[in-house]
């Protein structure tokens, strides 16, 4: 038997659904009084969606709602960022403020340094006039790194060991009470 | 006018939360058979539902209300299921690639009971997404968008997929019900 297009499955589909408009269906009724494999897969289709529509709802336990309610504070705080990353992240951001700090003990950043873009060497053709040197203050920008460093490691205790830590605390406390 | 629904969030949202009970049993069966379709096994079913209603419960007041609730929390029980689904590790069969196993029984005659088993049977074989937008499509006829809401996919989409899917069944019951014919 001729197998039936995907467009003749659609629309039989919708008509069996109810959404199909009026013309279509005429057409589909036209198609359907010659055709006997439209026809036999119409049938196929009403057999399916009687099936279908047989589907029940299933009932949980009789205590659900109960146990719902029972567990409501059990609900763990996530984090976006595990504890054990979050520990790793703390890590290294100490280790970068501690190595920071101890480089500008040393005295490396104490003299401003300056980058000469003329020794480059770039190509005449496109650059003609002489270029300037940017002259920077190592120390400053060491010092703005481990400022920012410090907000990070205030900002990963809190959010990911902290704030954690006391809501599990707390909704501890509330089941108790 | 205000939805009833949400003024009874809004008063779960301000502390009371017992008034979350009643919500909890105006959708626990929906919850639960959703969740049942995915993972196929009743006590699993069961605490995946209970664990949606609880994050439901703890992301309420991020409902920003411009679906419905039930949309809302369906999808919350679609991705608990699914990833509790994922944990079990069970490999997802896509329809398109599979062959369907008839048992002995679709053997004889395949009566109204027989099909049932066999659809469902067919149906667990489709992907999570497609299992449940035609569960919800039967169950409570929500409509395309809703689905889409809900399974994360777009409307058209969906309503591809729900197409291809049950023409694939009924593909796959017409062969059995050819079988049927020629051993009579």
């Amino acid at each position: 038997m001729k197998k039936v297009s995907t467009e003749w499955n659609e629309l039989l589909l919708d008509y069996l659904d109810g959404s199909l408009s009026g013309d279509k269906i005429q057409q589909l009724k036209q198609e359907l009084a010659s055709s006997a494999e439209l026809r036999a897969r119409l049938e196929e289709l009403k057999v399916l969606t009687e099936q279908f529509k047989q589907v029940t709802l299933e009932h949980p336990s009789k205590n659900f709602t109960q146990r719902v309610m029972e567990k409501l504070h059990d609900y763990p705080v996530r984090s976006s960022v595990s504890v054990r990353n979050s520990i790793w992240l703390l890590a290294g951001v100490l280790v970068a403020i501690g190595l920071g700090s101890f480089l500008l003990a040393t005295g490396i950043f104490d003299t401003p340094g300056s980058i000469n873009l003329n020794q480059f060497g770039l190509d005449n053709k496109i650059i003609q006039q002489q270029l300037p040197t940017i002259s920077f203050n190592g120390k400053l920008i060491v010092n703005i790194i481990i400022i920012l460093n410090i907000a990070l490691a205030f900002l990963v205790l809190d959010r990911a060991i902290l704030r954690p830590w006391f809501e599990r605390r707390t909704h501890m406390n509330i089941d108790r009470a | 006018m205000t939805d009833p629904e949400f003024l009874l969030i809004d008063r779960i949202v301000a502390g009371n939360q017992q008034a979350y009970a009643e919500l909890v049993d105006r959708y626990k069966s929906y919850a639960y058979t959703l969740a049942l379709k995915i993972l196929e096994n009743r006590p699993e079913a069961e605490e995946a539902a209970q664990d949606a209603f609880i994050k439901a419960f703890h992301h309420l007041k991020n409902f920003n209300k411009d679906s419905k609730f039930s949309t809302w929390l369906y999808r919350i029980v679609f991705n608990t299921a699914v990833s509790y689904k994922r944990k079990r590790k069970v490999a997802f069969q896509n329809i398109e690639n599979t062959i369907i196993e008839y048992n002995q029984e679709a053997e004889g005659m395949l009566e109204r009971q027989d099909r049932r088993k066999f659809l469902n049977q067919a149906i667990s074989h489709l992907n999570e997404a497609d299992k449940l937008a035609i569960t919800l499509f039967y169950l409570q006829e929500f409509s395309l968008e809703e689905i889409a809401t809900i399974t994360g996919m777009q409307a058209n989409t969906v309503k591809v997929r729900i197409h291809r899917a049950r023409q694939r069944l009924a593909d796959e019951l017409a062969s059995v019900l050819k079988k049927e014919a020629l051993t009579l």
